[in-house]
């Protein structure tokens, strides 16, 4: 082989490397972290690992698996049982079951055919599962099937259920939302065509209706009895909406991909007060915190605000305040007097704030 | 860097995205159709380019056939430096250009680049990909009734590589990845109907050879473990790129016969 030959391997090497560069960027099963916490801990799953933190001084207390396995990489939610499990769907496409105080495993459930993306539900004893192959499932607490529900979408959020009725709520890509029987997965009723997809986690109220946003920018109010749309309410400039409303008293509180947001009375989706981006490309992509008569929302510039369910700014404090790179795409979470977030591009994944916003504690993952 | 990033997404980026997905919503929402149409049609567009270069790739092989180039080979065969201000005088001589091969193509490397960087981008599968997909949607258009995309199309997910596929066609217990198959076969003749025959020991000829050997089964292997919209996309252009050389009588038939043959055929 002569000098020009080799020139030429090392010129297809080089594209090779350009073109895996440029399939990583769009490529890459990624995706922000997922967040849950108890009394205790805040559970993180975030790319290979799901960690388990001290709330009391942010340290690690556990993670999952041991060792990083490129192939193994956490998105979703993590869901607590009411049995003591931890539930964690992966891009491996299982679903992992482990104690939520050491990490250890329990089962995995294997018979889904993409990633989870989406947070597991539990409830009355079963988890139901959905995942990107368009497919709910449901499984009891050791992690055996109990049925499958096949959308015509994928469905990225978590479900819901009203107990009252008997129903399962799930929101899809599909552009509707399903209501499924949780005792053998029947479909009950599925939308009409709701403009957009639905990536949102539904939010329910006792009054028998629930209430998504899509991507179509309308939030829409539906009747949890047979699916009809009862109202809607639209963004502006018809800016579109990932994620899930917060309804706290009343009233409906959520954010769109042009940085506005809302208040909105539930009963009439009329607009209580909106809040304009004060930065071009602003993002809220997780849905809202409310606690007592706060309001907490974050974007994608690593803000966290603090408001007033009255529609006044009272804080803001960013996550990376010396560089400014980190984002935010996950709600943010509540438990033990702290507010929690979960970063990216930035080394500290979780830090935790005071109700006046004051930093309490940050954790960075030890390589 | 930012200024080439957002040079880059609203100039090549941006355009192609977008153009790609209203070809999506013209074709009854098929996106392998879109992927085949648009890839024609940036062919298509780029073919003064594509012409050019063909052009100028013959007139220096035919230079570089010719007794003068031949001669001033030998002559100046020990001083490199004389050698190419020779050529250089060559080059104007016959007024040809070096570059005349290589300019075309680079002016074309940033639309291929660009139109495989929108089929990938165009097939969001995952949150972060999704919300990349949204920042470089028009906001004129509703393309909130398309999205997600269906990425399926004939036996395939245009999203995942051909070797996460559940169920490839099965001959005697083995997979066969058609579609990689078809991305080698596709290259290997493009690559080798283009390719004009030369002389044996030729430094050009060797260099060919390996590329024709090396190139199709990189671009298989690309083929196999990347989303398989991106295989579709090579397959058409191959077949495009082999077509738009035949209408201009550029395909060289002889030269997927063995050489060995060849040579044999021409001592007979």
């Amino acid at each position: 082989m002569n000098r020009k030959q080799y020139i030429f391997i090392l010129l297809f090497i080089g594209i090779a490397v350009m073109l895996s560069a440029c399939a990583g960027a769009a490529n890459t099963a990624t995706s922000w972290p997922g967040l849950t916490v108890d009394d205790q801990f805040a559970y993180v799953a975030y790319n290979t690992q799901v960690y388990a933190v001290d709330l009391s001084n942010g340290k690690e207390v556990w993670r999952f698996p041991d060792e990083p396995d490129n192939s193994v990489t956490f998105f979703a939610d993590p869901e607590l049982t009411d049995d003591g499990q931890l539930i964690v769907g992966g891009y491996d496409f299982n679903l992992y079951s482990l104690e939520p105080d050491t990490g250890n495993d329990i089962w995995v459930f294997s018979g889904a055919e993409n990633r989870y993306i989406g947070a597991a539900l539990s409830d009355d004893g079963s988890i139901f599962a959905p995942d990107a192959d368009e497919n709910l499932y449901s499984l009891d607490s050791d992690g055996r099937l109990q049925w499958t529900f096949t959308s015509e979408g994928e469905s990225w959020a978590q479900p819901v259920t009203d107990d009252e009725c008997s129903c399962l709520f799930l929101s899809s890509m599909d552009h509707t939302v399903y209501a499924i029987d949780p005792q053998d997965g029947k479909q009950k009723w599925q939308t009409e065509e709701l403009g957009g997809a639905v990536v949102g986690t539904p939010a329910f109220n006792n009054d028998g209706i629930i209430y998504v946003g899509t991507f179509g920018g309308r939030l829409f109010a539906i009747d949890a009895g047979d699916g009809s749309t009862i109202n809607e309410f639209a963004t502006k400039d018809n800016a579109w909406i990932w994620s899930g409303p917060t309804l706290a008293d009343g009233v409906l509180y959520f954010g769109d991909l042009k940085g506005n947001f809302y208040a909105v009375d539930a009963e009439t989706l009329t607009q209580k007060w909106i809040r304009e981006p004060e930065q071009d490309d602003e993002e809220i992509i997780g849905s809202p915190l409310v606690i007592d008569d706060h309001v907490f929302f974050t974007n994608n510039f690593g803000d966290l605000y603090k408001y007033s369910t009255e529609g006044v700014e009272i804080d803001v404090v960013n996550v990376d305040p010396r560089d400014g790179n980190g984002k935010i795409y996950t709600g943010p979470k509540s438990s033990n007097g702290l507010i929690i977030v979960a970063a990216i591009q930035v080394d500290e994944l979780l830090v935790a704030y005071g109700p006046d916003l004051t930093k309490k504690w940050d954790f960075i993952p030890a390589e | 860097m930012e200024i080439f990033s957002t040079l880059w997404s609203s100039l090549i980026l941006d355009p192609m995205i977008n153009s790609l997905m209203w070809i999506y919503s013209g074709l009854g929402e098929n996106f392998g159709l879109a992927i085949i149409v648009f890839t024609i049609l940036v062919r298509l567009l780029t073919y003064p380019l594509t012409a050019s270069q063909i052009k100028s790739t013959k007139n220096m092989q035919e230079l570089q056939k010719s007794k003068k180039w031949q001669d001033i080979q030998k002559k100046y065969k020990g001083d490199r430096e004389k050698l190419a201000q020779e050529q250089m005088n060559l080059y104007k001589e016959m007024g040809v250009s070096p570059f005349g091969s290589c300019l075309p193509t680079l002016i074309q490397f940033p639309i291929i680049i660009g139109l495989y960087q929108a089929v990938i981008r165009a097939l969001a599968v995952t949150p972060i990909q999704l919300l990349e997909l949204t920042r470089h949607i028009y906001p004129f258009y509703a393309a909130a009734l398309l999205i997600p995309l269906n990425n399926l199309f004939l036996w395939m997910d245009l999203s995942q590589p051909e070797k996460d596929f559940s169920t490839l066609p099965d001959i005697a217990g083995f997979e066969i990845p058609i579609l990689a198959l078809l991305v080698v076969a596709t290259t290997f003749l493009q690559s080798r109907l283009m390719t004009p025959p030369s002389t044996t020991g030729d430094q050009g000829a060797n260099m060919g050879r390996a590329m024709n050997l090396y190139m199709p089964l990189f671009m298989g292997y690309l083929a196999y473990t990347f989303p398989s919209g991106l295989a579709l996309y090579f397959v058409t252009s191959n077949v495009v790129g082999i077509l738009q050389y035949g209408v201009m009588g550029r395909l060289d038939w002889r030269n997927l016969i063995p050489s060995r043959f060849t040579s044999d055929t021409k001592k007979d």
